[in-house]
């Protein structure tokens, strides 16, 4: 297929997956907030937007109103829900033959929704209602893409990108949390694991594999590592390498598949209590690194060619 | 002045028309009106939409097709044919001889030569530019009218990139559902094969040594206002639609970008303008093209529909000269005559055309979609004075002509059916040979009593049926 | 005169070019007055090089550079051998151009680098009032163009209209050529651009250097049709006729038409572009280099 093509559909992926992260990890601070006065409301949403890779631009007050806004509904924040989906919207515009009706209403609809005028005064009265229609919205889109996708080239490079972008974000969000886990009150470790795991959607599947205890170590491995939920970085990488064996399509082991090849193995076969011993940070650091060598490689090898360039011109007088 | 209806003739209803006028009646204007309705809602839902251009962030209309049908017969289908054979065959002889070949029909005075060189579309870049089988125009949209006696004559060449053909399409497949029409013994030829025939065109011009062409679509993108129908062809022919982006040239050869490396192309149908398709040699700000692309179209690795340069056959000042062209081609009378014409740059005819202005048609020579045409008969004193001194000013970048009052066919309006004026636009494809599929794009102007019939200016369609020879009678409808 | 022209062109890119597409016009053209011993095209990175014949004449040379580069180097070395001036041997009336009107149209009409107002016409209206001749008109407006502007470079920059050009009173060769190209068209008078390379040490002097070799620059001039003679060439920027110090590489409606370089590139680079002639005068065995 067209480089342009499958770019566009790894980026709506991706774009969707970053909204949907965005608001869960959104939901879990601000209700965390309201339920635990004890937290530190400043350093909460500062992580946040550690996480986020957004600390150094955000401009406003350290406060969830403000921190809400920028990061749902402030178009001029390339990192905030609206910009994602418009970026998700405009990319389905241009492949309307590529993908199914519906996945393109679905993702028009959440686009039209969020840019309603009246969003911003909802945010603020309906924080709850707003941050899960958002992730049930791009669950919509998923469940949409999943229903009536064919699963061809195309289906696997929105796949691909979707993965992608959810094991780096669950590496950040360990490595930001882990960060500051290090030298926490007990009582607080729980409520702040018990944030990672809501943050992905995982205290439930959690506590059905394990307990209540919220063991950090369990935790880690659990979104680590674990092989059967599917937002553990583990599970994501497999995924990914499985992908990208379909779509290299070549006798020869290429330079992405090598890629993928190094994290996944680095993930499978690493030994989660050593790893905390021998510093998680480190061990996240790389991972987070070879996982972004995998994405670097993904457009080398597919899409570099096909990029959005800037052409220039020049005569001689 | 006499009108010509297409229905109603001097002695009551047509005879081909005569099935179809008396189902309608038996419709009534009542369900006629439910029918309307359902044409909105059936190209709302295929997305078959134009964007008005003027009104960038307006949402697109839908295409208004209009309930009534128009039939023509197969006798008179065949005349129509046969004329644009012979006009579409000496266009591209002429552009073929322009670009590639000895320049007869210049130099033998046929068509000035200054008149070429100061055409908008002619392009001096495309001269040396090879087109296998000398097939310059592949597609071609010629629009007819017919005048007060019923005479199919043609108004304007359109042998850059015509547009319409995805509306004649998706006018049957929208009319099959609304008025579902018994094909009694096959009278209506279909036209459901177009997609297929322009891939047989294309591929018969794609570089001679290559078997099976690569074939793509090229388009300026999804802000065009035809994107539609660029998707629309791609997906009837199952090729690729690209944009420039999408494509680059290595040593001069044209490939594109996909995510097994990269694809050599044999063949672009291109719905992007000359002027944007390469900026190395063209506009140097469009970012719409592909560089090097006329390099690789001038060594002859890769073919481009429509050929390069066309707009100096369908400037509307070549126009008046094509008859001549056709004698000069082929020794023969033109088929389907021109509608007259006045050449404001000859002095003798710019003294009648300022002394007539007020019973003329002005079109600017440049222009399309219906953009800066004056009729005499509508304009006020100050439009005319201002068009005399545009005229004075500028005599190249005008004609002037007699104005023919386009026949009418009832439609339905306001609920009911009424008259309005018609033309119609066949599409001629031209690769090894010529093929014209049965029918055409008939544009209907929607107020009454107006002559100007494109979408962008308030304009429908209609579905046009082309019956086989000697089956004027069959058509029935349920 | 036997000349050796090496024409240079380098850019350097502050990051990587790539998907680079280039059309050179550098070739010295034959024709009656000027020889063309020999003619090369280099370009490194290595690259294969396409050369055809544009619609007015011209050599072009015709390459792409796929892969990131970071330089670019364009050289063309050709080798001519020229004549003395051509000068029309009588002057025809001025109404013997009105039937070429229709043949030389193109070179008539406005072009996008020569279009002139009001004021460009009544400035060549004025010129040949009282001429009776096409080469007496011809003359004077190439004075008038002399007189009009003052050879000053970086002045103007490339798509600077004429009108403004001429209300500056300032300009460079090109300029001189395309006011000239105006002026005459407004009358009537068919006129093209030529781009070509001049052997002086200074543009506005044409006088053969001592120095036998020299860096110059490309220059431009235009060509007049004068009936009964053909097109003559005439250098505004210079008082003198153009003779063996005049290299011509082509012409067209104006700069356009012959640019020496186009292209375009893919890359968010700066560029860096240095542009050198040198031109050699040859010494020959039988002293005909005069």
């Amino acid at each position: 297929m067209l480089s342009r093509h499958a770019e566009d559909l790894y980026w709506l992926g991706r774009y969707i997956e970053r909204a949907e992260d965005t608001a869960r990890m959104l939901d879990v601070t601000y209700h965390n907030l309201l339920e635990s006065p004890a937290i530190d409301e400043t350093r909460a949403w500062k992580e946040l937007l550690e996480v986020l890779f957004l600390d150094a631009a955000y401009p406003g007050p350290l406060e969830g109103r403000d921190v809400s806004s920028y990061l749902v509904t402030e178009r001029a924040n390339q990192g905030s829900i609206i910009s994602a989906v418009a970026r998700a919207r405009d990319n389905a515009r241009g492949l309307r033959d590529g993908i199914s009706t519906e996945l393109w209403e679905a993702i028009n609809v959440f686009y039209l929704e969020l840019a309603r005028a009246d969003f911003e005064i909802d945010i603020e009265r309906r924080a709850y209602e707003i941050f899960s229609s958002i992730r049930s919205r791009c669950q919509l889109v998923s469940g949409v893409a999943a229903q009536t996708m064919p699963r061809d080239e195309g289906y696997r490079f929105m796949l691909l990108g979707w993965m992608l972008e959810r094991a780096e974000m669950t590496c950040r969000l360990l490595a930001v949390r882990y960060a500051r886990l290090a030298g926490e009150e007990a009582e607080m470790g729980f409520h702040t694991w018990a944030s990672v795991l809501k943050s992905v959607s995982a205290y439930e599947a959690y506590l059905k594999a394990h307990d209540a205890s919220l063991n950090p170590t369990k935790v880690l491995e659990f979104l680590l590592l674990s092989q059967e939920f599917p937002r553990s970085v583990l599970y994501c990488l497999q995924l990914v390498e499985r992908l990208l064996e379909r779509l290299a399509e070549s006798p020869q082991q290429t330079p992405v598949e090598r890629a993928i090849g190094r994290v996944r193995a680095r993930a499978e076969f690493c030994d989660i209590s050593v790893i905390v011993n021998e510093g998680l940070d480190q061990f996240l650091e790389e991972l987070q690194k070879e996982i972004y060598d995998v994405s670097e490689e993904v457009e080398e090898h597919f899409f570099r060619a096909g990029t959005d360039l800037q052409l220039h011109s020049y005569r001689w007088a | 002045m006499e009108i010509f209806d297409e229905v109603h003739g001097p002695s009551g209803v047509r005879p081909h028309y005569r099935q179809l006028m008396e189902r309608l009646d038996t419709i009534g204007d009542a369900d006629l009106a439910d029918r309307f309705g359902l044409i909105e809602s059936i190209f709302r839902t295929l997305g078959i939409t134009f964007a008005v251009p003027g009104h960038e962030n307006g949402l697109d209309r839908t295409w208004p097709m209009d309930l009534v049908p128009r039939i023509i017969p197969g006798d008179e289908w065949r005349h129509i044919e046969a004329g644009l054979i012979q006009r579409v065959t000496v266009l591209n002889r002429f552009l073929d001889d322009l670009y590639v070949g000895s320049q007869e029909a210049i130099n033998d005075g046929i068509v000035p030569r200054w008149l070429i060189e100061s055409a908008d579309g002619y392009v001096r870049e495309a001269h040396g530019i090879p087109a296998p089988g000398g097939s310059r125009c592949v597609v071609s949209g010629i629009d007819l009218v017919r005048d007060d006696e019923g005479t199919y004559r043609v108004l304007e060449d359109n042998l850059r990139i015509p547009s319409g053909i995805s509306y004649v399409l998706e006018n049957r497949v929208a009319m099959t559902r609304v008025l579902p029409v018994g094909f009694a013994r096959h009278s209506i030829r279909p036209v459901d094969h177009y997609g297929a025939s322009l891939l047989r065109a294309l591929c018969a011009i794609a570089p001679p040594p290559v078997v099976e062409p690569t074939v793509v679509v090229l388009t300026p993108g999804v802000a065009n206002s035809a994107y539609f129908e660029h998707s629309f062809l791609a997906r009837q022919m199952g090729v690729e639609l690209v944009e420039g982006r999408d494509l680059l040239v290595d040593d001069r050869h044209v490939y594109m970008r996909t995510t097994r490396g990269l694809k050599q192309v044999d063949v672009i149908y291109r719905r992007v303008e000359d002027e944007f398709l390469d900026p190395v040699v063209f506009r140097q700000d469009s970012l719409l093209g592909v560089p090097g692309l006329h390099g690789a179209a001038r060594a002859g690795t890769v073919a481009i529909a429509n050929a390069i340069g066309n707009g100096a056959a369908d400037d509307k000042g070549v126009y008046p000269f094509v008859p001549a062209l056709i004698e000069f081609y082929l020794g023969e009378k033109p088929i389907l005559p021109n509608v007259t014409t006045y050449l404001p740059w000859e002095p003798d005819h710019l003294e009648l055309i300022l002394g007539r202005l007020d019973q003329l048609v002005v079109k600017p020579v440049a222009e399309a979609g219906g953009y800066g045409i004056v009729i005499g008969t509508d304009a006020d004193e100050a439009t005319l004075a201002a068009t005399a001194k545009a005229l004075q000013a500028n005599p190249r970048g005008y004609i002037a002509q007699e104005i023919v009052q386009l026949s009418t066919h009832p439609t339905f309006v306001n609920g009911h059916l009424q008259p309005r004026h018609v033309d119609f636009r066949p599409f001629v494809l031209c690769g090894d040979g010529i093929e014209i599929v049965p029918g055409g794009l008939t544009r209907v102007a929607l107020r009454e009593g107006s002559l100007i019939v494109n979408s962008s200016q308030g304009g429908g369609s209609k579905d046009t049926w082309v019956l086989e020879d000697g089956l004027e009678d069959a058509v029935t409808t349920r | 005169m036997r000349l050796e022209i090496r024409y240079l062109n380098e850019f350097a890119y502050s990051q990587p070019a790539w998907e680079s597409h280039n059309l050179l016009r550098a070739c010295p053209a034959a024709n009656d007055h000027q020889r063309v011993l020999s003619y090369r095209v280099d370009v490194t990175p290595t690259t294969p090089v396409h050369s055809y014949t544009d619609y007015w004449g011209t050599r072009v040379d015709e390459f792409g550079i796929l892969e990131p580069h970071d330089n670019l180097r364009i050289s063309a070395e050709s080798v001519v051998e020229n004549g003395p001036p051509h000068e029309p041997s009588e002057d025809a009336p001025i109404d013997s151009l009105a039937p070429l009107a229709g043949e030389l149209s193109s070179y008539l009409r406005h072009s996008p680098h020569a279009v002139w107002d009001d004021l460009i016409h009544e400035t060549a209206r004025e010129a040949i009032e009282e001429s009776e001749g096409v080469v007496e008109a011809v003359t004077r407006i190439c004075d008038a163009v002399t007189a009009s502007l003052k050879y000053e470079t970086g002045a103007t920059y490339v798509g600077m209209g004429v009108a403004d050009v001429l209300s500056q009173g300032k300009g460079v060769c090109q300029d001189f050529a395309h006011l000239g190209i105006a002026m005459y068209r407004s009358v009537g008078i068919p006129a093209r651009y030529v781009s070509g390379y001049l052997y002086a040490a200074d543009q506005t002097v044409a006088e053969a250097p001592d120095d036998p070799e020299l860096d110059v620059q490309t220059h431009a001039w235009l060509e007049v049709f004068v009936p009964g003679h053909g097109w003559w060439a005439l250098d505004p920027t210079n008082p003198q006729p153009i003779g063996e110090l005049h290299v011509k590489i082509g012409h067209g409606r104006d700069y356009e038409d012959v640019m020496p370089l186009r292209g375009v590139y893919h890359g968010g680079a700066e560029h860096d572009l240095g542009v050198h002639v040198s031109i050699t005068r040859e010494r020959l065995a039988q002293g005909t280099d005069q």
